[in-house]
């Protein structure tokens, strides 16, 4: 049987790695976009996630399943301290390809001229979480692990992804209910959009 | 977590459509990526070989050049092949624009191999080239314990060791190079060929540039 690709990887096999570059390129770049909100950043991330992940790749265990959690909890470390990162790889990023025209991700989200500020919307309520309610929010729900995977992304305990969750959940739910008194009755309970249109209309 | 949970949780904060990396950035920072972790490979020198730091090794009798045959205009050669003492070749490449000196020479060392420079955006058709290419296990796990492309190259010297006794009589050998836009070898796909090998026509794609695509030996 053919090696797995966890312990091809732990051994140093390129092809391998490139093959994990592969997979898991679209799902860390999704990642990185929602927790720094900027794309360059977000690229920077990305780059930055897999030099690492290639750093640490003895820590692989030869076991298990898909190493989604593993890389995707290296992407949060490396969003969290990017700075940090980009210092050890400082050399690597100045070789880093730039120069591309940024893509608008308004224009890429939908047509609608309210795209982005939809997407602002989104992100003002996100930002009122802490910064790791909004990591375990981010991997369990945007990138769909689940709770023992994001713990084992984390590095903390099962219960710990639970709670913070949990109180994710509270604070946007209480955002939610707020603006939507705020922005009077003609909400209708349990909209998706309440918390963005909300947001627009106090802005006015 | 339940489907049902995260879907409410979603709804608490709706992204419309994930934010997506075109094609062709997610290409072009993969490339990066394989470049600098060969490249880490290879510390403490961190650039392509130079004949002035080629120099020392040729001193100590580590390494021979045998092939340099292309120059580029201020005299460094296209690529180098330096035969190491345990019987394995150096290949180092500082222009990568025309992959058949590098195969002249490598055949005229007597190393049956199709050589292939593989620009951005690019990759060979038809792939896989060959319908008898050794399984990557067989590439890897030999059994006289030789692979033909070593990984890691195990020395500081930069460039890419591949062992002529891995090809067995009858059997070809096939090297791509993926090629940076400043024409350096970003990575290397080597396999060995039990049949013929199909010429490469370079096509565009959005796919890695190098080798087969994944799952095709197994």
């Amino acid at each position: 049987m053919d090696m797995s690709l966890r312990a091809r990887i732990r051994d140093g096999d390129a092809e391998a790695f490139e093959v994990l570059f592969e997979e898991m390129a679209r799902p860390v770049f999704s990642h990185a976009f929602r927790l720094t909100g900027d794309w360059s950043a977000a690229e920077d991330v990305l780059s930055l996630t897999f030099l690492e992940a290639w750093r640490l790749r003895h820590r692989i265990d030869a076991d298990g399943g898909s190493l989604r959690p593993w890389v995707l909890g290296i992407a949060t470390n490396v969003a969290r301290n990017l700075r940090r990162a980009a210092r050890r790889y400082d050399d690597a990023l100045a070789r880093m390809p730039r120069g591309d025209p940024i893509p608008d991700f308004a224009d890429q989200i939908i047509g609608r001229m309210d795209a982005a500020e939809q997407l602002a919307a989104i992100q003002q309520a996100y930002g009122s979480l802490r910064r790791q309610e909004q990591e375990v929010f981010a991997l369990c729900v945007w990138s769909g692990l689940d709770h023992a995977e994001a713990a084992q992304a984390l590095g903390v305990a099962v219960g710990t992804v639970r709670s913070r969750l949990s109180r994710a959940r509270k604070k946007l739910e209480k955002l939610a209910a707020e603006r939507q008194q705020a922005s009077g009755s003609r909400q209708v309970k349990g909209d998706h959009d309440s918390v963005v249109r909300s947001v627009r209309e106090e802005n006015r | 977590m339940n489907k049902a949970e995260r879907e409410s949780l979603a709804g608490l904060l709706p992204f419309e459509a994930e934010p997506q990396l075109p094609n062709a950035r997610r290409r072009l920072l993969k490339e990066f990526v394989m470049v600098e972790i060969r490249r880490s490979a290879e510390r403490p020198r961190r650039r392509l070989v130079r004949p002035a730091l080629l120099a020392p090794a040729l001193a100590l009798g580590v390494a021979v050049a045998v092939g340099v045959p292309a120059l580029l205009g201020g005299g460094t050669p296209a690529y180098a092949v330096s035969k190491n003492a345990d019987g394995t070749l150096t290949i180092t490449i500082n222009q990568a624009k025309d992959p058949k000196p590098l195969e002249a020479t490598l055949r005229g060392m007597g190393v049956n191999a199709v050589v292939d420079y593989i620009p951005g955006g690019k990759r060979c058709s038809p792939q896989p080239r060959s319908t008898s290419f050794l399984s990557r296990q067989e590439a890897r796990n030999p059994a006289d314990g030789r692979p033909f492309h070593i990984w890691p190259p195990n020395t500081d010297e930069p460039g890419f060791r591949i062992d002529p006794a891995a090809i067995k009589p009858g059997q070809t050998a096939v090297l791509e190079f993926s090629v940076s836009a400043d024409e350096k070898t970003a990575g290397i796909w080597a396999n060995i060929s039990n049949g013929p090998v199909a010429a490469c026509t370079l096509v565009d794609s959005d796919e890695a540039p190098l080798g087969p695509p994944p799952g095709w030996d197994d």
